[in-house]
């Protein structure tokens, strides 16, 4: 259920259990029907195991929406061979949850640390990986801690370790705590932070699947992506397939935030229309005032308006359709008495304070957007400025190594395109438009 | 401004429908206290390192926290991708990663000090200077900052009587900005040390910094080592 | 983490067209190098050929067709049937976009900053970059940082195209420099007051500094680099032989860069060598042949110094000859050296030279290293037949010298540390050589000849290479090439011809040096001819 509101338009499947303390524990999730899947998949082979996946349709849940199966089809076909054992495989599941305005994959640790566990096992088992590290980011402290205890008591129960539930496979499994970068969620930045070094990400080719943490083949997987894999190996793809869309199955965990009246999590199928996620699951917005912007996918897609949110559906080709992304569905929601510009500025300083520094066009440009934009929250900028923030981060656009420069690009742009005047009021009369 | 109708039970977050106490949302029974050495391996890296009791001269490492890092180190295939978490170990005793401590890192993972101290100053969460008992770390990004969060970080700057990023005189406080801290649905989320403050209110600031600085009295243990809150 | 990218030999050709024209490359070279092999370049920071490639200065960024993303060529490799354009508008725009990125924090520095003239960023943005710059901020200002040794950071200018990281990190293997903070933040910087102190090889990372962020405090505010001449050359103060260029101007050496060559030293010099090249400029030179007879010196010319010393030897007649040559000079002239002993009579010729404790490896190159042996030449002294005498400082050994009472014949060595009137006895003291000394007062002819700066010439490194270098500088006064003095009285005692150039004088050394057999300047070029016979120098 969501947490801390539920509503009954959701499809608990993953947050079935949020909110109930007995799910930690080990005996608590088997008695919950857990650890049947991970049985069921150690009796199949690995490339079925894949196949089921590919069958279910599952996208990354992480913000890039790629095709699961397909990812894992990447990795090199190894069983316990000789070859295997040269060239160890690893999953990794990103757990270092730094988007603005999303707090999903917090709640999957600290309710069902166990469903994670098992979606990891099945995942390691499919592709051939012996050690599954979750890099947990370093200011989860608590989740961290109740992962960390689910994953001793795994060990103790015969879960996880040299013989994994008696089918005399080997998989480890270490929780990894991070540092505070938000760039350590990339996820070739991930890989380089595991490595003990700076969290700076890699070029592409060559890709995780052939070279990836300490030069070994290695698959990336987001906490909630890995944690529907249990479900959707217990009951066969096709299952999955019953919600959401064709290009976009299943449910997410989408995680509301802003001026509504209920925030927090809610599964919901894919393809659920933004304006009832706003006016019904959330109770509406704060003092039922007016909706001005939304933000359908975490800070690094455009924004979108109060009318263009209206016609929205959240998934993945509804959000484009509708002018954003859906990212990793973190829906933050603005009324009235949002100031845009501030606002943007606050994410462009965000991007700029995070920013690797490896690639000039990101180091300099994030930092230079948002001097731009605090001259013109401060009344001292012009309407060249304006031109320029859009060209600039159209340079950002597809010069990087990694797209946190893209990232810059979406709310400047957008909030230039559709909230024009609030910039020239402040422009042109020093008028700031809205108070938060 | 706009006011969240949530009811504030005062301990952290919002438990919306749910009958919880403080203890069953935080995990805190379920984690029980986790020994000082480390515990089991796969979890040997996991824990706050930010704590309110620090010791800046404290040795890199001896007894349980030697078993520790010796723990950590079996976890992966190099010495160096163990720097992170030998540098948390390092940090959770000592408070802050110094000169002297990039050094003795480098010299226990056989990395040069220049590159640990490469790696030390990429990440936020390492203190590069001493800081107060209590790290305030208020969140003041999109999500809090639409709910009122630079608000409370005034009032926190105000109630503790701190600039940004300085320690206030009596070593009891440093507040300072910190991005999404991904509890965007309980705004304004505060971080203080290893806990995690939600739903804090710019009314609630007092009464936080005052039991604070009335060393942790009457507040649930967080889950930490022995003997941490 | 950066890619290695390595080119492959082989019969794997891979055809691809770059901006209209076809070429073809071994599989596995990047659309960088290939485009370099056409004769053009693409603009880029942080790509080095001796280094990985991390592409993240986004410079070189090409425009492949079919790809809606442009590649970085520095590490995308050709496939067969591409079709790049280096120079097309997307390729363009997004350069002058990045080229505006550098260029929004970088300081005007350019008056006062010794990359002036050999700046990459300058050259591109000159040719790529926008007219006007639209940043109206405050620039970041970082000061000026002495990372110790002979390097000066200016953090404002640094691109952060971690060359130097890089360079610390995989060819020294000492990662001495790190980038600290991240994002706008970032610069350079080393471990607190540690600096580059431990570092041996430091200066190559001013070399590769691609702007005016890495400088060598040595060089700070001497000269304009286009008032430089480069000359190519060998390093004089090891036996590795490492291929420099002498930077020259107004008659003087200003500096030492190294000349790629992938057999000696790659891309790099060591700074002990780098450091050592004052001794070129020194003042103190012998400018005119000087006749001392009678108990009076008189300077002459040169026609006038062989008619009298021709004319003394012939008085001589048969004697036995004893011969010290310095390792600091080149083939032709101890190969010179060392015929006109044997046309006097025979005798030993003997050479002193520095030694150092250790060598100071290159770890991540190999076969580099700053030798034992602190001179050039000492292996083309050995295959000459000469024998190394005296201590590690290059001093004593000279005993039997003093005491000989036929002819001495000393070339190039100033005999420093020996007392006033060396050789007392001798029939005739006759001294070729750059400088003077209390020493060789009473030598009866001191003849002034050039050091290897001021002639064309070869050395023999330590692994029994024959390099070429070629004059970078003027000698003083009337000094000459060795090899055509001693040639020139030669030809006059026996009526013939001496050389009369270094090629010709090399010539006659091969003739007599079993391992230089077949070797002639064409076949040696400026990258050197590996010799035959390895004659391991004691001490290497």
């Amino acid at each position: 259920m969501g947490y801390p509101y539920s509503h009954e338009k959701e499809v608990p499947i993953l947050s079935k259990y949020f909110g109930d303390p007995e799910a930690r524990t080990l005996n608590g999730w088997k008695e919950r029907g857990g650890y049947e899947a991970l049985k069921k998949a150690l009796d199949m082979r690995p490339e079925d195991v894949v196949e089921i996946v590919k069958a279910s349709g599952l996208r990354g849940r992480g913000g890039a929406g790629f095709p699961t199966g397909l990812k894992w089809s990447f990795m090199p076909k190894a069983k316990a061979s000789a070859k295997a054992k040269a060239k160890p495989h690893y999953l990794l599941c990103n757990a270092d949850e730094s988007e603005p305005g999303t707090f999903k994959d917090r709640e999957l640790l600290r309710w069902v640390p166990h469903q994670l566990i098992e979606g990891c096992l099945i995942g390691a088992h499919a592709m051939g990986a012996q050690h599954v590290y979750i890099y947990c980011r370093g200011e989860f402290f608590e989740a961290t801690q109740v992962l960390a205890k689910a994953v001793e008591d795994g060990y103790e129960g015969g879960i996880i370790g040299d013989d994994v539930l008696g089918s005399g496979e080997k998989i480890d499994v270490t929780v990894f705590a991070g540092a505070g970068a938000y760039i350590c969620g990339e996820e070739t930045g991930l890989m380089n932070s595991l490595e003990g070094r700076r969290g700076e990400p890699r070029v592409k080719p060559p890709f995780p699947a052939a070279v990836g943490v300490f030069g070994m083949p290695t698959t990336i997987n987001n906490v909630e992506t890995l944690a529907a894999i249990p479900h959707i190996v217990a009951n066969g793809g096709e299952w999955y397939r019953q919600w959401g869309s064709e290009k976009s199955p299943g449910t997410k965990l989408f995680c509301v935030s802003g001026h509504v009246k209920r925030p927090g999590n809610y599964e919901l199928p894919l393809g659920f229309p933004l304006k009832d996620l706003i006016y019904d699951v959330c109770g509406g917005m704060i003092e039922d005032r007016a909706l001005k912007a939304v933000i359908p996918g975490g800070s690094s897609v455009p924004l979108l308006s109060a009318e263009e949110a209206m016609g929205c559906a959240l998934c993945y080709e509804g959000v484009v359709e509708a002018g954003s992304m859906l990212g990793c569905a973190s829906v933050i929601v603005m009324d009235e008495t949002t100031d845009i510009v501030h606002q943007v500025m606050r994410m462009a300083s965000f991007y700029s304070h995070e920013s690797c520094g490896q690639c000039t066009p990101c180091r300099e440009g994030t930092a230079w957007v948002t001097t731009i934009l605090q001259r013109i929250e401060n009344g001292r900028g012009t309407e060249d400025d304006l031109d320029t923030l859009v060209e600039v981060t159209e340079q950002m656009t597809g010069t990087t190594i990694c797209v946190l420069s893209d990232s810059v690009a979406a709310p400047v742009q957008s909030s230039i395109e559709k909230f024009r005047d609030e910039y020239l009021a402040l422009i042109r009369r020093g008028e700031r438009v809205g108070a938060v | 401004m706009s006011k969240i109708p949530f009811k504030n039970p005062g301990w952290a977050g919002n438990v919306g429908e749910y009958n919880l106490s403080e203890e069953q949302v935080r995990g805190i029974d379920f984690v029980g206290v986790r020994p000082l050495e480390g515990g089991h391996a796969a979890g040997s890296a996991t824990y706050p390192y930010m704590l309110e009791e620090k010791d800046p001269e404290g040795p890199l490492f001896e007894g349980p926290y030697r078993a520790r890092f010796e723990k950590i180190l079996t976890r992966y295939p190099t010495k160096r991708a163990a720097l992170l978490p030998v540098l948390n170990l390092a940090q959770e005793i000592r408070g802050h990663v110094s000169p002297q401590t990039m050094d003795r890192v480098g010299e226990l993972l056989e990395l040069s000090s220049a590159y640990v101290r490469g790696v030390a100053t990429f990440y936020t969460m390492y203190n590069k200077r001493p800081v107060g008992r209590h790290l305030v770390q208020v969140c003041t990004n999109i999500s809090c900052n639409l709910c009122g969060a630079e608000d409370v970080l005034k009032a926190f700057l105000y109630h503790t009587n701190t600039e940004i990023g300085a320690t206030s005189l009596d070593g009891a406080f440093t507040v300072i900005e910190a991005e999404c801290l991904a509890g965007c649905g309980f705004p304004t989320c505060v971080q203080i040390n290893s806990r995690y403050y939600e739903n804090v209110t710019v009314d609630e600031v007092p009464r936080i910094v005052a039991q604070l600085r009335d060393k942790g009295a009457g507040l649930a243990h967080s889950t930490g080592p022995e003997g941490e809150g | 983490m950066a890619a290695k990218t390595t080119k492959v030999d082989g019969p794997d050709g891979v055809t691809l067209t770059i901006d209209g024209q076809e070429v073809t490359v071994p599989r596995g070279t990047t659309l960088l190098q290939a485009v370099q092999g056409t004769g053009t370049e693409v603009p880029h920071y942080c790509y080095h050929p001796g280094l990985s490639s991390p592409a993240q200065c986004r410079l070189c960024l090409v425009e492949v067709e079919g790809d809606p993303k442009l590649l970085p060529s520095c590490t995308t490799t050709v496939a067969e049937g591409q079709v790049v354009h280096t120079e097309s508008e997307n390729a363009m725009r997004m350069r002058r976009g990045v080229l505006e990125f550098y260029l929004l924090n970088h300081p005007l520095d350019c008056p006062i900053c010794d990359q002036c003239g050999e700046c990459d960023l300058q050259d591109h943005v000159f040719a790529e970059g926008r007219e006007h710059g639209r940043g109206r901020d405050a620039k970041r200002v970082l000061g000026r940082d002495d990372f110790g040794g002979d390097v000066l950071f200016y953090g404002d200018r640094c691109v952060m195209c971690t060359r130097c990281v890089r360079f610390m990190e995989e060819v020294e293997e000492k990662p001495l420099l790190t980038v600290v903070e991240r994002g706008s933040r970032a610069v350079i910087d080393t471990f607190f007051e540690q600096g580059l102190d431990q570092a041996e090889w430091a200066g190559n990372v001013v070399d590769i500094c691609p702007v005016g962020a890495l400088v060598s405090k040595d060089f700070l505010y001497k000269a304009r680099a286009w008032d430089l001449d480069h000359t190519p050359s060998i390093c004089p103060n090891c036996s590795q032989g490492c291929n420099i260029e002498l930077h020259t101007r107004d008659n003087l050496v200003h500096r030492m860069k190294p000349r790629t060559n992938p057999d000696v030293n790659g891309h790099w010099i060591c700074d002990y060598g780098r450091g050592r090249y004052e001794w070129l400029n020194r003042g103190d030179r012998l400018e005119a042949p000087v006749m001392h007879a009678g108990g009076r010196k008189t300077a002459m010319g040169w026609t006038a110094a062989l008619e009298a010393l021709t004319a003394r030897i012939d008085a001589l007649g048969e004697s036995s000859v004893k011969a010290v040559v310095s390792p600091f000079w080149s083939n032709e002239d101890l190969g010179a050296v060392s015929r006109l002993t044997q046309a006097l009579g025979g005798g030993a010729v003997v050479f002193r030279s520095p030694r150092a404790d250790e060598e100071v490896e290159l770890r991540g190159y190999e076969g580099l290293a700053r030798r034992k042996a602190l001179a050039p030449n000492e292996q083309g002294a050995e295959l000459l037949g000469c024998e190394r005498v005296g201590d590690d400082a290059g001093r004593g050994g000279l005993d039997d010298l003093a005491e000989h009472d036929g002819v001495v014949l000393i070339l190039g060595d100033a005999l420093d540390d020996q007392p006033e009137g060396f050789a007392p006895n001798a029939a005739l003291l006759l001294y070729l050589g750059a400088y003077t000394s209390s020493a060789l007062a009473s030598a009866e002819f001191q003849l002034p000849v050039t050091t290897f700066a001021e002639q064309e010439g070869t050395f023999t490194n330590h692994a029994g290479r024959v390099q070429r270098f070629w004059p970078a500088l003027s000698g003083p006064g009337t000094a000459r090439p060795a090899w055509l003095v001693l040639g020139a009285l030669l030809g006059a005692l026996q009526n013939e011809e001496g050389p009369s150039s270094a090629e010709q004088a090399f010539g006659l050394v091969a003739n007599s040096v079993e391992s230089y057999r077949g070797l002639d300047y064409e076949t040696i070029g400026a990258q050197g001819g590996p010799s035959g016979a390895l004659v391991p120098v004691a001490g290497d």
